[in-house]
């Protein structure tokens, strides 16, 4: 009898699990398919502004294609800095949409203006599924006032809702971006500026310079290092920072030239060689560390190591990646020479060349 | 004969050593080199229309006259960052992005000694020209010196950009995101997947394939694995562009500070990355972007990253921990097995 039960256990062991998984697959199926959907992104989001004028009235068009097929009873459009949905909604300065009007739509149609304020509208029609296949629709407002500060964009948060009040769960939701722009030029709060001085010496804020701008480092000898060293200052108030580029050739007589290393090197007396760096060194005795209390401001890496000179025309010798009042630089300059090079006056002009970055 | 060409080898001889050996003769600076001028110029212009503007350039020298030549060159990338790569050849072909058709400036200007100047520059886009980013350099010169055998020479660039409005091909890939910084003794700062000083800056980089300039804008999402969140508002708070063809690293602080200073005057806003006390362990972050000009789809991107933030004094701590718990459990298996012994000596007994 036992045996018999055995049997009956293990040929039906396998079939009682079989059951559960399945009830358990039902039951998931059913949830899924009881769950609502989820919500879309809308696709082919834009936004047209007919005048990018800071705080000029301008009709806007958004644009945008329905992606779930659940019906839709009103479109929420907040305006905000920030294109997150879920952050907090900080409202463009300047902007006005509390008298705007739908002057056009195309596409998903019947909507009328619900509900409106400084930056903040709502669409409503009676709750239609929309057109399958993802219609792309577009939706013009009138006299909307821009945004005044052009220095920064900011969003317009799309959501679609059922409900006439846009109210309740969201369907589909996206963000499209805008940005006013001046006609001549984008103003900024202060009027950017970068300032910058070249000579022998000079003053950090570039007040005052000794006027002198060549440097005579003395006569070409195998066995000694020529040395010369010149200043230059920079600031700006721009938020791109500055950068400042090394450019000419290296010391020249006619077709006769003393290269620069590419890379970092010790100065070395009888070898054709001329190097700069913006550090102190001691191997030879010249050049000073940067002055000046502002840290983002720094020499290149290349540039950097003290007692290595090096010489790419070109090449960022100092830069700083966003605001950085005054900092002065000092520019060592070594020049060593073979015992065959060839007879000449050797000279060169390095121009230092200060640009704001983008 | 011979004593004539021994006398002429003789002064070829002494031209050369002299050559050779004499200093040459310093010369006074021609101009002052030392200016202040506007780093960057941005326009939206449509097709057919001109804009006239002014720019101001002021001679900081207050003894010395400011003789500037300015040319219009095309510029670049240099790298992933900001600063541009100047295309200074007389010869350099003109780029398909480049200003310099459309743009005019003076070709010489003078300013006296501690004044200012503003000069006239106009830019004109043909009409019927087809949309997008145009961008070129303004070059100021200072005179160069000429003498010395170093000679020094200031220039100042002006950087201009044009956006023609228009159906634009925009397309933009993330490449590259996480926390980024510096690591020991390398001063280049790059993508970190783990690192013992804590981060102060996430980072994405961009491969722009469009034909204009993008400024992206966004939020970054960062959590720790204690539960702590912190959200970056502002993923481009500086308006940084991405250029065409480039792949930009755009970086941003997990924590910003912002100090007013003044500068001529002129009171500006500084923005600084500050601790955001970051605990040790492993972070994931998210970033969110838009980007899209006026009248164009607004476009989305978004990616995930994570990195660790183990400092040293953690990792020793951890070790510390380890060791602690090792000898715990060797203690407690020794403890175990000798009670066990014990027992089944007092059974023998």
């Amino acid at each position: 009898m036992h045996h018999r039960l055995a049997r009956f256990h293990s040929h039906n062991h396998p079939w009682n699990y079989l059951w559960a998984e399945a009830a358990l697959a039902l039951c998931l199926a059913f949830a899924l398919l009881a769950a609502p959907t989820s919500a879309l992104r809308f696709q082919d989001r834009s936004l047209y502004m007919d005048s990018t004028l800071p705080g000029a009235t301008a009709d806007y068009t958004v644009k945008f294609r329905y992606m779930s097929p659940d019906p839709v009873g009103s479109v929420d459009l907040l305006f905000c800095v920030d294109p997150i949905p879920h952050h907090a909604c900080v409202t463009p300065p300047g902007l006005d949409v509390s008298n705007a009007s739908l002057s056009q739509q195309v596409g998903e149609l019947g909507f009328v203006i619900s509900n409106r304020s400084t930056n903040h509208i709502v669409l409503t029609r009676a709750s239609v599924a929309p057109a399958p296949g993802g219609l792309l629709s577009s939706y013009t407002f009138a006299n909307i006032k821009n945004p005044t500060d052009s220095s920064q964009s900011f969003s317009i948060r799309l959501r679609s809702h059922s409900t006439p009040d846009a109210s309740g769960t969201q369907i589909d939701f996206g963000s499209v971006k805008g940005q006013v722009t001046e006609g001549v030029e984008i103003a900024t709060q202060v009027p950017p500026m970068l300032i910058f001085c070249v000579a022998e010496e000079v003053s950090e804020d570039c007040a005052t310079t000794n006027d002198n701008n060549y440097s005579d480092m003395g006569e070409l000898s195998p066995s000694s290092t020529l040395m010369a060293q010149s200043q230059m200052a920079v600031g700006t108030n721009a938020s791109g920072g500055f950068a400042i580029t090394a450019n000419g050739l290296p010391f020249s007589a006619g077709t006769s030239i003393i290269d620069g290393p590419m890379v970092p090197t010790e100065s070395r007396q009888g070898v054709n060689q001329f190097g700069i760096n913006l550090v102190e060194n001691d191997l030879p005795d010249v050049g000073e560390d940067p002055e000046g209390t502002w840290a983002n401001a720094v020499v290149s890496p290349d540039y950097a190591i003290p007692n290595r000179f090096k010489y790419v025309p070109g090449d960022v010798v100092a830069y700083s990646p966003n605001v950085s009042l005054m900092k002065k630089y000092t520019v060592s300059y070594i020049l060593n020479s073979h015992k065959d090079l060839r007879a000449g006056v050797y000279s060169t002009t390095v121009t230092y060349i200060a640009s704001g970055r983008f | 004969m011979k004593r004539f060409q021994s006398i002429v080898l003789a002064a070829i001889a002494v031209m050369f050593a002299a050559a050779y050996v004499v200093p040459s003769v310093p010369v006074a600076a021609q101009s002052s080199a030392a200016l202040s001028i506007v780093p960057k110029k941005k326009y939206t212009i449509e097709a057919g229309k001109t804009v006239n503007d002014k720019l101001t350039i002021r001679n900081l020298d207050n003894e010395k006259e400011l003789n500037l030549t300015l040319r219009v060159v095309d510029f670049t990338y240099r790298d992933d960052s900001g600063t541009p790569k100047l295309l200074l050849k007389e010869d350099e072909p003109t780029k398909t992005w480049s200003l310099k058709p459309f743009l005019t400036v003076p070709k010489q200007v003078k300013v006296e000694a501690g004044k200012s100047k503003t000069i006239d520059m106009s830019i004109k886009v043909p009409k019927g020209h087809g949309a997008g980013s145009y961008y070129s350099a303004i070059v100021y010169s200072s005179g160069a010196p000429d003498g010395g055998n170093v000679g020094l020479n200031a220039s100042g660039v002006t950087l201009a950009f044009v956006n023609i409005p228009g159906k634009v091909n925009e397309n933009l890939k993330v490449e590259d995101f996480g926390a980024y910084g510096t690591v020991g003794k390398d001063r280049t700062p790059s993508y970190l997947n783990f690192t013992a000083t804590e981060p102060r800056l996430m980072a994405y980089t961009l491969k722009n394939d469009g034909n204009v300039t993008e400024a992206p804008v966004g939020s970054i999402s960062i959590k720790s694995m204690w539960g702590q969140e912190y959200t970056i508002d502002n993923v481009n708070p500086n308006e940084s562009l991405a250029l065409i063809g480039q792949s930009r690293t755009f970086t941003s602080c997990i924590k910003l500070e912002t100090e007013e200073i003044k500068m001529n005057g002129n009171t500006s806003e500084v923005k600084k990355c500050s601790s955001a006390g970051l605990w040790p362990g492993y972070y994931s972050a998210s970033l969110n972007l838009f980007y899209g000009q006026n009248g164009n789809s607004t476009k989305e991107l978004n990616e995930a990253g994570s990195f660790w933030y183990l400092p040293v004094w953690f990792i020793i701590l951890v070790l510390i921990v380890l060791v602690l718990v090792g000898i715990g459990i060797w203690l407690l298996v020794r403890k175990i097995r000798n009670g066990g012994t014990s027992k089944k000596r007092s059974r023998r007994s």
